[in-house]
């Protein structure tokens, strides 16, 4: 029910809510949060880098919800629902490795490292990229493909407690946690941006993740439509 | 390139992956709805018959 309202809200909330918020993210992103003492101006790419980041977790989390979903109801819907968020969730963790990298050249004088927290973001990419492409590669009706997919996607998931855990279990170049603690270690305008632009990106991840699902749905009703006109075909012949 | 030069790359790369995935999933959305009702109309047509 909660889903269906969401779903609703596609074309009329969403795209205005995440415009809006957008724009704020990007006026306070650029404009109104401080220069960081350190690093410089190329530090305001937290505001994309991070949100990236979570937004890529909160996609693959539909897809894991959607994927228990499907092996609990074997309703296709939650089949194509977990693919719709899948892709979104490649998107964002594409953005979020590039503008990692782009951030890392002038600070570490490097676009890559094989550091802990890169390298499993890496892995969550590719490991959601073959789940893709394994189910893009069978018959959108087969039962035993999504069946196969879904379990694949939930173990696929659990990348992401690791990606959040890698700053702690091993030596990173990436900082110790600076928001999800109590005294977050931000000074408050930067805390502030930060919050306003997760908030932004999360609704334009909303908006996609809706967008996504309705062209995977759309997928499958053409395929049951093609079914009907074949047997519709064969009978009169 | 300088520190806002790859301020600026960050940006762009994230404010054009959004809006290139935002056009890509409207025209598949598009083309999908066009089929679909191609296909309906297709079928209805030929249960008349």
């Amino acid at each position: 029910m909660i889903l269906n309202n969401i779903y609703e809200l596609r074309w009329k909330v969403l795209p205005p809510a995440a415009g809006v918020a957008m724009i704020g993210m990007a006026a306070l992103a650029l404009i109104t949060a401080p220069t960081e003492v350190v690093e410089g101006d190329v530090q305001r790419l937290l505001y994309v880098h991070l949100p990236s980041a979570l937004a890529s977790y909160f996609a693959f989390s539909v897809t894991a919800v959607c994927s228990v979903l499907f092996l609990l109801k074997r309703d296709f819907k939650w089949d194509s629902a977990a693919q719709g968020a899948a892709i979104v969730g490649l998107i964002f963790t594409l953005l979020t490795l590039m503008t990692g990298s782009l951030w890392g050249k002038p600070i570490w004088g490097v676009y890559w490292q094989w550091d802990p927290r890169i390298t499993t973001t890496l892995i969550l990419f590719l490991i959601f990229s073959a789940y893709l492409i394994a189910r893009k590669s069978t018959s959108l009706d087969s039962d035993k493909s999504a069946r196969f997919c879904s379990i694949y996607a939930i173990i696929g998931f659990l990348d992401i407690p690791l990606i959040h855990m890698s700053v702690r279990w091993w030596r990173t170049l990436h900082p110790q946690p600076i928001i999800a603690k109590l005294n977050p270690a931000l000074p408050d305008e930067m805390l502030l941006v930060t919050l306003v632009s997760v908030l932004a990106v999360i609704l334009v991840a909303a908006w996609f993740i809706t967008l996504g699902i309705e062209t995977e749905l759309l997928s499958q009703r053409l395929l049951k439509l093609k079914a009907i006109g074949k047997a519709n075909i064969s009978e009169k012949s | 390139m300088s520190e806002v030069g790859f301020l600026f790359a960050g940006f762009a790369v994230f404010w054009a992956g959004m809006f290139t995935y935002l056009v890509i999933l409207q025209v598949r959305i598009r083309n999908l709805q066009n089929q679909v009702d191609m296909l309906e109309n297709t079928i209805e047509n030929h249960d008349e018959i």
